[in-house]
Order: C-alpha cells, then structure tokens, then sequence
C-alpha cells in the first residue's frame, strides 16, 4: 500500500468490501513505533516546533538518508522564532550522517558514538539517574549528557526506529517514550519519529479515521481486526493464509515478495522491475508527478497539496481501483 | 417532487411553534409554503402521534482532526469493544468517542442530527481535517479554527499591532483554513507551556511574549466582532480543570466588556475550591453570572459516567492532568507553532467524589441557567462522554424522578455537595429544542438550519412520543435530510454527503506580504502551500456553503 489519501480512500472501499486484510510494505519497523505508541503514549513535536523551538536536539541513530533535507532546514535552520543561536545538538548511534561532520565547525555538535544495544543501556542509566535523587551517572558521558538535559530549555528528541538494531528496536523507541515522558517532569521536550518510508504514513491516518485501527487490519470477518503480529504480509504469505496478493506502489521500484502459490497483482509504477513476474500489472503514476495529490508529512500534522507536474497519461491509483470496482459490481450484476 | 409530512405535533422555536399540529411541505430538499395552486403532491407521510423537531445541531463535538486519529491510534482496545460490520450500504468501522468517519455519521443521523462542528482545527492541521471529514457521511460539518496560542498572532499583540491589522489576519486564517469561527483555547497557555510555564492565569503574563490571556481574549473577541463573522469568539478558557477556575471562568466574562462570547464546555470551568477536599461546584456563582450577562452564550460539555477518552488543544491542562490517565498512558504534542494537542483517556466514576460532582456540576449548570436559548447541549464529545449520551442526558433534563434516581447511586459526599436535588426545573420538548436545534443555529449564524420555516433545508427529525425521553431521543421513527429519508425505524436506508460550511470573509490583501516572509523564513514552507484552495475541497467532493460575514446583531 504506498500511495496517497485517494488511493487509500479507494482501496479502502475494495478492502473493506471484499474482506481483504491490509498491510504496508515498509511496516516492518514502522509497526514497533505503533506499538509503543499504543503501549505507552509519548509527547511529540511537528517539524517547524523543531526548527524554531528547540535549543537541545538529541539524534538518536538517524541519518541523513532518511530524510535529506530535514537537517538543511529544520535542524540547522538561518532563522528561528525564537532566535536560538546557540543550539546543541547531540548525536547519539553508530552511523554518524555525513551533514554533521561537514559542518562540525560551524555547530555545537557533540557525538557519542553506540551501537543500538549500547544505546539502549544509554538511555536506560540516563532516565534512571533522572528518575532517583540518589543516583548520580558515574559515567562521564552521561553525567554530562543529563547536565545538558538539565539546562535545556526547550529539547527535541529524534529516532529512526529503521536504523536500529531489529531485535531490540522496540525496547529502545519504549525507553525513548519513557525518557521524553520524565523529563517534562522539570522542563520541556517533546520527540519526533523519522520513520515511515513510502508514505506509510499517509495510508496509516486515512486507515485509522476509516476504520479506528492502523495498518495491519483484516475485513475477513466483515469487521476490522487489527493484529500487528497476525497480519504482517510476510508471516501471512509464509503461512499462506491468502490465496492473492495486491501490491499498490506507486512511488518506487522496491522490490516486492512474490510467491508463486498465489496470485499477485502489482499496481505500481511503468519500470516496475518485476512487472513481468506477476499475474496483473497495472501501470500508475506517482503522486504530485503525474496527479494532483495530498502526502502526509512526516510529523503527521501536516498535509501537503501536491501539483502535478507532467502529463504522461497515467493513472491514479485511485483512478484505477474505482475502474476496478466498477467491474465487480457489473461482474456481480 | 413534494411531500407533505400531516398530522405531525411539531417544536419549532425559531418559529415559536410549541407543539402545534401542522402539515410540513418539502421541495427540492427544502421547506416550502403549501404547494401553489396546480402542484402536485407526490407522496404524503402520515405523522399521527409523532414529534417533529428540525434536525439536531452540535455545536461542539470532536469528530475529526490529528488529535482524533491519535486519541484512535492510542486506544486499540477500546476500538475493539465496538466494532461494526459492512454491510450493502455501509462500511464497517469500530470506537465510541473516538468512532470511525463512517460510523460518526451513521450514529449522528440515526439520532436526528444533521449539522455538527468540530471545534477545534489547528491552522497547520485543517487540511487533514477537512479531508477526514469528507468521510463523515449525512451531517453537514464546519470547524473552529484555533488561534490564541500561534506565535505569528502573539506576536502582532506583543507589538502592540492595531486591532485592523489583527481583524485582517484572522480573516486571513478564516479563509486559509476554510474555518467557520475560531476558536480560543487556553488562551497563551499553551504557547507558555512550550516554555515551560505550567499555568497561566487571566492576568498572568506568558513569559517569551510578555503578554496576558485578557489580552488575547479581547482581541481576538474583537476581531470577530469587527469581521460580522457568523460565531462570535468561541472560548475554552484559562485553567481547565482547575479547582477554583470558576473565578476565572466569571472574570472572563468581565473582561469581554459585554461583547458577544460563547463558552464552551462550561463545567469544566465551574469549579471552586471550597470544602475539606478544596474541590466544589461553582455552578451557581457561574449560572448567575451568565443569567446577567445577556452577551454570554454557552454549551456545557456534561459527563457521563463510563470510560472515554479526553483529546483537546490545550496541552498545558491535557498534561497537567496526564496522572488521571485510565488506561495509564498518554499522548502530548506540540504542534507547528500553531498550538499542541493532549489526548488523556479516563473513567469517569460515579462512586469517585470528584467524577460524580462533576456530573452534578453539569447538570446544575444546565438547571440553573434560565435562558435555554444561550445554554446548548453537548458533552464535548469525546472529553464528556461519547454524543450517543445526549438521550440520556435529555432524560436527566426532562424527568426530575429519573434524575433525583440516579443522583441517589452517585458519591454520598458529592451529593452533599450538590443542590441539584433541590432543583425543580424540567425541561419541556421546546426548550429541547431550542437546546438542540434552534438555540446553537442561531449563535452559529446559521438561517437555513434549526427551525421548520419557509426556506430552511427539510432536515427534520420525526419522534415516537414516548414517556421515557431516553427511548423517544435514541431511536428516531424517521430522519430527514435535505428533504431525503435517511434512518427509518432505526435503519439508514440511503447514505449521502452533507455539506461543508465556512466564512466568506474579506481582507487587506497586504496581510499576505508578512505571513508569506513568516512562512518562508520560520515554517518551512511557502504559504500558497498552507492556503486551502476551493478546487482541492471539490475534488474530495466536498460542497462548501459559504455563510457571509454579515452578522449584524453584535
């Protein structure tokens, strides 16, 4: 499911129809975020509070991969509301993006070099010397990390659950929740997730105001069910809980899983490089390229029109699902 | 096509039709004079021994926007409890308060109303909203757009602006935004927050701007005024929540100078602080201000014992009040320098002393502000309790035995706390409808809704009379919408999209000059982005009906 609110909106329509069960191709990790969401809460940030605001941003284990620009113009902008010309910034991970070693000089950067085990010990002793009168950091670096979180005005926290080690991501992302949670206790800071690749994003909002659950919901039983662990497209094409597979992107080539026991369509864009293993290909446009369209921003607040800016005659994805769901009700006619 | 509805008892009072025998006539989805000479009637529905009301108008339910979806995303069990299958004509859905687009709709029609506006869209997060919104289907829909907490506005005041520029800034956002009315929320406090300031009184300065709530409130009741918007300024005030907030909620009222103010969710804002627990009702020292101060319109944001969920801009009192969290988690947010958002699910408890005076608190209120036509009936859907509540409150309100029954169940030192057992007043089916229908059309502007007169759209509501007022309100014989029957017996028998409406307002395009340097140099996008174009409304099939700004009884 990679496209954008219309095509959700239209697939929606099918799947809640047709009691189909609806995932993501980039969930993978994206799910451990909602699950800490729905275990714990947290206290988040939208870009521009981040840009303007913030006079301490952590990075845990981010790069610049992830989001290219986001460091250019949120995390070391020319200009602030606030007017902050002294803002810290500390990197926290194994993979240091190359954007803060270029501009080491020109910033108040600090790096704490961890892999994803390490850091979460880290942030494990940071939140338990916060949480106890009695318990000073003995490590230097987290001593002097929690100072600095002591004198922060106004903090943000950033992650990319993605770039962390898989088997201990969720435990990190909780902990980080947790972290965010205890220091508001005596000053501010607020966090801000940097995943949710292929505009997952976009397809988890419409999906949870349509229906009242995330990604990783089944209409088999004519209600949603919504199942993190149950519903994963992998586990479910391993198990061959389904006899069809549609895969929807309409963004990139990444590559999707096909099994040859079942049927698969791929509605995706012209170069799919797999557009010949599958039993359907639909050729689509991508969003804001050959349609006009809304994407979610990766702080979910925003939404952003986008025009389109050719016209090669492809379709929509949602231009294409109604087609399709006209033909089942003229078939079923 | 005509149809004429006979033999029907119908409560109009915009009309001051108080249970009159009438036959209503509809045309072309709206109310029409008897059909001229010639003019065939195509279908008669006879109405003996039923009520007729206009459809229900709420004017302050949370149905959509970021602070929804998250308030869903958190609580995946309580979406579990409730879930709903598809069937031919409907999509399935799950959640109470914090229900599924399609199934706000479904529940809303199946209770007689036809107009709902969500109270509190963020600038930032309008566009999603509205979008969202497109799949709430049958009730028409509006939002409040929040200012009081945007840097850009505080600023303007800080800088001691002149009251015409700020008039065209708000318009600006009215129309960016394609907002109805705006809406004050804890006015400052939650830009204070973002700096750490954990209250913020009426007088009290926020400290990056250096300027008071007062302030804000008079500025921005002003600007609407000023505008002839359609809403007066629509105001959660300071200190939600608090004990002794009464006092603040009663000097807001002062300082709007006797200007046009509706404030909502009144019982969240009645509270004093007097007794062992420093927890008790303010509802009188409240009532008897509003009974004064003919500018003040209100709506009471009542609880209902249960579990719901609490979702609101005001993150200063949202976080403050994170520790009643049940189940025990939380969401805060600070949002786009616009504002924030907190979402805190909670029981509310009939054995907990404060749960159970809070309910008592509402229901004071409700009985003791005389003038139903400046009192409205809401439960702040989700905060209160869900919309599929108001039967039962209507019940509490109409049938003082019903009432005094279940005061008896609540906390024994709350109802020492409470005079509501002295309490006599029972509503009557016209001053239900003026709670539910005629009295919010009119503060929001709105002509064509509200009442059964010539011209108004046929979106009318057929009761059984029934004793018990909880039956009669929860399951309508028939729901009209724009002359189309949409629930019978309970059943939806066709589904549609209502309507959206906003402000046509006007500006000094020279405004545009400082937000678009604003929105390049701090927010990170251009402001074209920011602006809701029309075409972008059409093509999610959205009608827009847009109410001009010419109010002129401020």
């Amino acid at each position: 499911m990679g496209t954008d609110i219309k095509g959700t909106r239209a697939a929606l329509d099918i799947i809640d129809k047709y009691k189909c069960i609806i995932d993501h191709f980039s969930s993978d990790t994206y799910v451990k975020n909602l699950k800490s969401m729905q275990e714990t809460g947290g206290f988040f940030l939208t870009l521009s509070e981040l840009k303007n605001r913030s006079d301490t941003i952590i990075i845990f284990q981010s790069s610049d991969d992830v989001l290219p620009r986001l460091f250019e113009k949120y995390i070391f902008p020319k200009d602030t509301i606030n007017n902050l010309k002294r803002r810290k910034v500390v990197f926290i991970g194994s993979k240091v993006p190359q954007f803060l070693y270029k501009n080491k000089k020109l910033i108040n950067v600090e790096i704490i070099k961890l892999d994803s085990i390490n850091l979460l010990n880290f942030i494990s002793s940071i939140r338990k010397s916060i949480n106890s009168k009695d318990s000073e950091a003995k490590d230097k670096k987290i001593f002097n990390l929690i100072e600095l979180l002591k004198k922060t005005k106004y903090g943000s926290i950033l992650w990319s659950i993605s770039e962390l080690q898989g088997d201990v991501s969720d435990l990190i992302v909780n902990e980080i929740n947790l972290l965010i949670q205890d220091l508001n206790k005596f000053t501010r800071f607020s966090g801000l997730s940097l995943s949710g690749s292929d505009h997952i994003l976009t397809v988890n909002e419409v999906l949870l105001w349509q229906t009242g659950f995330p990604i990783r919901t089944s209409f088999a039983n004519g209600f949603p069910i919504h199942d993190i662990e149950q519903f994963s497209t992998k586990k479910l094409l391993d198990n061959k809980e389904v006899d069809l597979a549609i895969w929807i992107n309409s963004f990139n080539e990444k590559k999707i899983i096909i099994n040859k026991k079942i049927k698969n369509v791929l509605i995706g864009i012209p170069n799919h490089p797999q557009k010949n293993d599958v039993d359907i290909f639909i050729p689509v446009g991508t969003p804001g390229l050959d349609h006009n369209s809304h994407l979610l921003r990766v702080d979910k607040v925003v939404t952003m029109p986008l025009k389109k800016v050719r016209n090669i005659s492809l379709q929509s994805v949602e231009q294409v699902l109604n087609k399709v769901k006209k033909g089942i009700v003229n078939s079923d006619n | 096509m005509i149809t004429k509805l006979q033999n029907a008892r119908i409560y109009d009072p915009i009309n001051r039709i108080n249970g009159k025998i009438k036959d209503l006539y509809i045309k072309n989805g709206h109310i029409i004079d008897k059909p001229k000479h010639g003019e065939r009637i195509s279908r008669t529905i006879n109405l003996k021994n039923k009520i007729i009301m206009a459809g229900g108008i709420d004017i302050h339910s949370h149905i959509a926007g970021g602070k929804v979806n998250l308030a869903r995303l958190l609580l995946p069990e309580e979406h579990r409890k409730y879930l709903y299958s598809s069937s031919e004509k409907l999509r399935s859905g799950s959640g109470l308060g914090t229900c599924s687009s399609f199934h706000i709709g479904y529940k809303y029609a199946k209770l007689g109303y036809s107009a709902v506006f969500e109270p509190a869209v963020l600038p930032s997060n309008a566009r999603s909203a509205i979008i969202e919104m497109s799949d709430i289907p049958f009730i028409d829909k509006g939002t409040y757009t929040v200012l009081s907490n945007d840097d850009f506005l505080l600023k303007l005041i800080q800088k001691k602006t002149n009251q015409k520029k700020i008039n065209d800034y708000v318009a600006w956002i009215l129309h960016s935004t394609k907002g109805l009315g705006i809406k004050i929320v804890n006015p400052g406090g939650i830009n204070a927050f973002k700096f750490n300031q954990r209250a913020l009184d009426l007088d009290e300065k926020n400290k990056k701007y250096g300027i008071t709530p007062r302030s804000i409130l008079k500025v921005l009741t002003k600007s609407l005024i000023d505008l002839k918007a359609p809403h007066p300024i629509h105001v959660h005030g300071c200190n939600l929540g608090v004990p002794g907030n009464v006092n603040t909620t009663i000097k807001q009222i002062s300082a709007v100078e006797g200007k046009p103010m509706h404030l909502t969710h009144i019982q969240y804002h009645s509270y004093d602080n007097k007794g062992d627990k420093k927890f008790s009702s303010g509802a009188n020292l409240l009532a008897e201000n509003i009974n004064k101060n003919k500018n003040i319109t209100c709506d009471v944001g009542q609880i209902m014992f249960g579990q719901t969920v609490t979702a609101s801009a005001d993150t200063m009192s949202q976080y403050r009040n994170h520790h009643f969290a049940h189940p025990k988690k939380w969401i805060c947010a600070d949002i786009e320098c616009d504002a924030g958002c907190g979402i805190v699910p909670f029981e509310y408890r009939d054995k907990n002393f404060v749960n159970a005076l809070q309910w008592a608190i509402g229901l004071e209120l409700f009985l003791l502000i005389k003038d139903p036509w400046r009192i409205y009936l809401t439960t702040d859907h989700p905060n209160g309790a869900a919309f599929t509540a108001y039967p039962r409150l209507i019940k509490l309100l109409m049938d003082k035995s019903y009432r005094d029954n279940e005061f008896e169940k609540i906390n024994k030192e709350a109802q020492k706390s409470s005079v509501l057992k002295n309490l006599k007043r029972e509503y009557s089916l016209y001053d239900i409808a003026i709670l539910t229908r005629a009295g919010p059309a009119k503060v929001l502007g709105l002509n064509n809704i509200g009442h059964l007169g010539l011209g108004a759209k046929a979106n009318i509501t057929v009761y059984n009379d029934k004793k018990d007022k909880e039956e009669m309100f929860e399951k309508p014989f028939m729901v009209i919408k724009d002359g189309e029957i949409i629930v019978k017996n309970g059943n939806i028998q066709k589904v549609f999209n209502g309507k959206f409406y906003t402000a046509e307002t006007d500006y000094d395009k020279g405004i545009e000059k400082e937000i678009k340097s604003y929105f390049e140099k701090y927010m990170g996008r251009r402001m074209e982005n920011f602006k809701i174009q029309n075409q972008e409304l059409w093509d999610y099939g959205i009608e827009t009906e847009n109410i001009k700004c010419d109010r002129n009884d401020y």
